[in-house]
This record gives C-alpha cells, structure tokens and sequence, in this order.
C-alpha cells in the first residue's frame, strides 16, 4: 500500500505509468514470431558491452608503456577480470553476427520497404558504428597483434586516392603509430563512438515505433497484441540463451592477448578479427597500385549499395520470391564473404603461441632460479621476483643487465659476482617473455630432453632461434631435424669448419661433454 | 480496436501474470549475474589489504644503543598493473639485548616527517612543532597519537621490519 502511494506522488508529477505503456503496450500483429527477437538480442549485447567497457575502463591504461599490462592485470589479477574481458571480447563477435542476422531478416521479410526507408538507413550506421568499435578496439591491448593490425589498418587508409595520406596522419594523431594514436583510437572507442551509437540507436528505435514492426510476410488472422509481456517473453527467453551462450564463451575461453607490441618486430605479420577476414582476403587480389579496388571502392560500393537499398526496391512486394534481384544479391554478398573469410582462414600466418614453453625459454626459467638472480629479484628483495617483473627496458638492455646486473644498476644492493653468458641472458628474457604472454608455469622436464634444454640456454640462444625464442643470428631451430639427421648435427656441433670451412659458427666439441653432445643433437634431430 | 485490455477475461489476465512472471524472473537472473561480476570486479581492488613483507632495515651492530637511528628502506609493491619502489624512512631503536623497537616517522598530526634531536634527546615535527619522546609517546604539541611502531624482528645480526 505504502509503495502504491510513492508511485501514485511520483506518476503524478512524471506520467510514469503513460511512459510505460507507451513503452511496453505497442500493439503488435498477429503472427509474429521468433524471427522478431534479433533486435532485441542485439540491444542486449550492447547494453553488456557497455556495462563491461565500464569496468574494463577502471582499470585500462590507453598508453603504450602501460596499456599491455593493464590487460595483462585485468586478465590475470582483477577478480572476475578474465570473464569480463572475455564477456567483451566475444561479445563483440555476437554483436556482428546479430547484426547481421537482424539484417537478414529485414532483408527476407523485406521490412526496409516504405515507410520504413529511414529505420533501415540508420541500421546500417549502427553497423558500421559496430565494426568502428570492433576496429578501434583491437588497438587497444597494445600486443603484437593490435598494433601490427593497426599499422595495416592506417596502410589501408593511406592507399585511399587524393586524402588517404591525410586521413591516415589525421587517425594515427602523428607520423608514427604510437602513444597519440592509442590515446586517439581509445577516446573514439569509449566517447565518439559510445555517443554515435546511442544517438543512432535512439533514432532507430523512435523510427521503429513510429512506423511500427513490418509484421509477418502474409497478413495473418487475429487481433494485435501488446508488446508486454506477449513478445516480451520472447525477446527475454532469446535475450537469456544469447546471454548463457556468451557467458559460457567467456568463462571457457581465454581470451587471446599476444606478446607486447615490438615496433621493431616487422616479422610479425597480422590477421584481422574473423568479421574482417573478408576484407583482408581480397585485399590479396588486388597488388600493388590496384589496391583501392580492394580496400576502397568495393567495400564503398557494398556500403553504398545497401544504404540505398530501398530507395531502389521501392515496389510494395515483401515476398522474397518477388524480389529476386535483391535475394540474389544478397545470396552473392554472402556467398563471396563467406568463400573470403574460409581462404582468409586457410591463407592466415600461423602465430607461435606467445605463452607455449619452448626449450629456450624452459632453461631461462632455470637461470632464473640462480642465486645471481634471487639474490635481489625475490620477494622482500631489492626488485621484484622476475616472474613478476615488467619488461619495460630494451632487450639490449636486459641482456646486458644480466650478464653485468652491477654496470647497470649502480648501488644495487651487494651485487653478484660474475654474471651470466649472453646465451643465458637471452634465456631468461624468453622466460620472462612466456610467463609475462600466459601465467603458465614451464613444464618440467626430465633426462635428456632437460640436458638439451640447458645446453640450448646456455651456448646457442644468442644466435638461434627456437619456438620464437632466441635470436636470429643463426638459422631458425624449430624445425632443426627436418634438414639435418642426428650423424650431421653431431658433425657440425662438434666442429662445423671440417663440415664447411667457412662456417661461422664457433665448435661446441671441447665446451660440451660427451652427454650433453648426445642430448642436443637427439632432441634437434627430432624436432620436425 | 487497440489492443486486447489485460484483465478482459479471467484466462487473459492469468497467462499475463504467468508471462509477467517469467519475464520478471529471467531478467532479473541476468541482471543478479552482471550486477555480481561487474559489481565484484568493480570493487575487488578495493577491499584487498596491502601486502607486507619482511625488508632488512639495518646490522643489529650498527646501531647504537638507545638512540633512534633514522634507516631508509626502499620497499617495492605491486601498485595495481604497476611495481612502485617506496622510499621509507624509520627510526630504529635498539633497547637492551637483540631488542629492537622500529618507529615511523611520519608525524601522527598531518604527515611531515619527524627527525632526531640529539641534543633534546627528542623527535621532533619540522611543521607544527610536534614533539615525540624515544618511544614515540606525544610529549608536546598537536599530534593526536602516538609515532606508529612498526613489527621488527632480529634475525642473527640482521634487524628485519615488517612493511
């Protein structure tokens, strides 16, 4: 009774109750079905979009010195943080697919048709609204692979006839990909874009209500029925299966975050977000100067295509039947999208996984445990335990720190004697590299295979590499056995000028013992 | 005709009731799932406790008997995503056999930093003219308490506080 009397003062003085029968009484048609939720799951997803880029916000950092391991810390440390970001990574995934499908279903029922020309229009904003977001917000991890899709992404602009130098310079905040940008792309992603959105969807939503739902393709036979709770139920029941699916992803899924963006790194070769594998696959068809077909005109021509789609269908048939040309074109959209992105995916570089343990990194993991290492970098210590230590200095400068801590760390607390090689040095770099990318502990190994590792760590991390570890001096490893047999690998180990006189390798005969011989060449020899 | 009015028929009315139902029901489990996650996530940090170590403040031979010895300790943190390096300063305080009292000395009024007077034989507030005996204990001016004492702990020669 007594909260019957607070909403009767305040309906009095807001119209409360008008407002929400306006809001929740609209008739509907009879003979609408599950083919109307889409809209409403898509408002959904949106709203969780918000609400988690909300928290996310609190604890993002948008520069680069500080952005990767503000993800890092919200992937690894912040309560619920992992599903969060996994909550707003798939989520936007959902998003595109729920466009898209809401899209289909205008299209099939044909309810883009007068009057509804506007509500149509606006929709296809929000959808490029969407893919704006999808594109700044790949930026924002700061790994390898945000920033080398950017640096494609800002290529692709520049390749734009007349103004793409100047709208490239215009969206990278300078001449380099760099702190402007990510301070740039991240105001875009949680204001610009945020304020666009809400505006577009307001407008859709009046501009749905005011022309009220296109309805099904065939009258059907019956009486209107409120929107609550007859359609509402519905859209609650989709609205709850979209949310228990996206939930599941979020929790069953890691969400992917690659080693911290290396400028220097220009081996690094990206691949964009699934929904743009598309657009990155015919970019492949169209080398060199034709390149604006591919990454202009076409997808200008699509977009184009569909915003002023009613206003060239503009006869009253729904039935897609009789509207052959527009369910063709649409079945010849999706066919080619669908064909790009399955040879996207099969043309796509594979990226080794930043936190698997390779030998390298396994021994660096060994290293680290030496007292040379603990002496400061413990808990309670002068630094901070190195499985816990931020790479915030140039891998030249790590190096040299842990071959002579004393030289660059002056007055560091009694500093160990000696120091480590330059091999070992790049060990615990890789270490420190694995277990910053995933939190994973090394596996532990045993025998030989643990003999090999030391012996990689110790003498060949400076010019080889192995997994994605080490340096590039040398030949590559990974593959080491698919070459060269265990008879060959002995040979040259031991004394590569009586293989090749002008080899360049040092011999590793008289600085390896006979075992640890054995075991480096039987473990690259079965690395194939 | 607009719409059928709720409540036109008993059945009508029920079957709203039931929906009105399930739809109240589902979204608010929806609404309790993100309110706990986002909610948890949102306020997480904020009720986690700093974390304390032991740091080796100082040799239990360097110090002289009964006179507070300023020590800085540099205590590195986890600062959110971030490792800060603090700069502590405290005075230690060695009494008798192996025992050591470790002050902060950070003034309990608004936060200066005190500093020894050898010749008062007292701490003293450079900002408000606090004054503190060798315990820590107010002796004059405007400090509302007493110098924190920090846990110390002697281990062999080294004297180890807890921060």
């Amino acid at each position: 009774m007594r909260l019957r009397t607070i909403v009767d003062w305040i309906d009095a003085r807001t119209g409360l109750r008008a407002a929400r029968s306006h809001l929740l009484d609209e008739p509907l048609p009879a003979g609408i079905g599950w083919w109307f939720v889409m809209g409403s799951i898509l408002l959904f997803l949106l709203g969780i979009q918000l609400l988690t880029g909300v928290v996310l916000t609190m604890y993002y950092v948008p520069a680069p010195d500080h952005a990767y391991d503000s993800v890092r810390f919200i992937t690894d440390r912040l309560s619920f943080g992992r599903i969060i970001r996994g909550l707003h990574f798939f989520g936007a995934s959902f998003i595109v697919i729920a466009a898209v499908v809401h899209m289909l279903r205008v299209v099939l029922f044909g309810s883009y048709k007068k009057p509804r020309e506007l509500t149509w229009m606006t929709g296809i904003l929000l959808l490029l609204i969407i893919l704006g977001f999808a594109l700044t917000g790949y930026l924002l991890p700061w790994d390898q692979k945000a920033y080398w899709a950017t640096t494609v992404t800002i290529n692709i602009a520049r390749s734009a006839p007349l103004f793409g130098e100047s709208v490239a310079s215009l969206i990278r905040g300078g001449p380099d990909l760099g702190a402007l940008t990510l301070l740039r792309w991240y105001t875009a992603h949680v204001f610009l874009l945020p304020a666009a959105l809400i505006g577009f969807v307001v407008a859709h939503l009046y501009l749905m209500r005011r022309h009220g739902i296109s309805g099904p393709l065939q009258p059907v036979m019956g009486s209107p029925r409120p929107f609550y709770p007859y359609q509402a139920v519905k859209d609650t029941v989709a609205m709850a299966i979209a949310f228990a699916v996206l939930l599941t992803f979020a929790t069953s899924f890691r969400v992917p975050l690659d080693a911290v963006a290396d400028p220097s790194d220009s081996r690094y070769v990206p691949r964009p977000e699934w929904y743009f594998l598309s657009l990155f696959q015919l970019l492949k068809y169209f080398p060199g100067p034709l390149e604006p077909i591919a990454t202009i005109v076409i997808p200008g021509l699509v977009v184009l295509a569909l915003l002023l789609l009613p206003l060239f269908d503009r006869r009253p048939n729904r039935h897609p039947r009789e509207r052959r040309m527009v369910t063709s074109g649409f079945a010849a959209l999706g066919v080619a999208i669908v064909v790009l992105t399955f040879l996207g995916f099969k043309d796509s570089p594979a990226h080794a996984d930043p936190a698997h343990w390779g030998p390298i990194a396994i021994a660096g993991h060994e290293f680290a445990q030496h007292q040379q290492c603990t002496t400061c970098h413990r808990v309670g210590g002068a630094a901070n335990p190195l499985s816990n230590t931020r790479l915030r200095k140039t891998p030249e400068w790590l190096v040299a720190h842990v071959v002579d801590p004393d030289t660059i760390v002056p007055g560091s607390r009694r500093p160990p004697r000696g120091g480590m090689t330059p091999s070992q040095a790049q060990s615990i770099l890789s270490y420190m590299r694995t277990i910053r990318a995933g939190g994973i502990p090394p596996p532990s190994l045993e025998g030989e295979a643990h003999v090999a590792t030391i012996v990689l760590g110790t003498y060949c991390a400076n010019c080889h590499m192995i997994d994605g570890n080490g340096r590039h001096e040398g030949p590559d490893l990974t593959q080491a056995g698919e070459k060269r047999d265990s008879k060959w690998l002995r040979a040259w180990i031991s004394d590569p000028e009586a293989v090749d006189p002008d080899a360049q390798m040092p011999s590793f005969g008289d600085r390896l013992s006979p075992e640890e011989l054995t075991a480096v060449v039987n473990y690259l020899a079965a690395r194939k | 005709m607009r719409t059928q009015r709720a409540g036109s028929a008993h059945g009508d009315a029920g079957r709203r009731q039931f929906l009105s139902g399930i739809i109240a029901g589902i979204q608010g489990a929806i609404g309790a799932a993100l309110a706990f996650l986002l909610g948890g996530a949102a306020t997480a940090p904020s009720f986690h406790a700093r974390q304390t170590n032991w740091w080796p403040a100082a040799p239990l031979d360097d110090l002289p008997e009964g006179e507070p010895t300023p020590v800085t300790i540099r205590v590195t943190r986890e600062d959110g995503y971030n490792q800060v390096v603090d700069r502590q300063v405290l005075f230690l305080i060695k009494s008798g056999d192996a025992q050591v009292t470790a002050l902060s000395s950070t003034c309990t009024h608004l936060g200066c930093r005190v500093s020894w007077d050898a010749a008062a034989q007292l701490l003293k507030c450079p900002c408000h003219g606090g004054v503190f005996d060798r315990t820590g204990a107010v002796n004059a001016g405007p400090p509302p308490a007493p110098l924190h004492t920090i846990e110390t702990r002697v281990e062999g020669n080294q004297v180890l506080v807890q921060l």
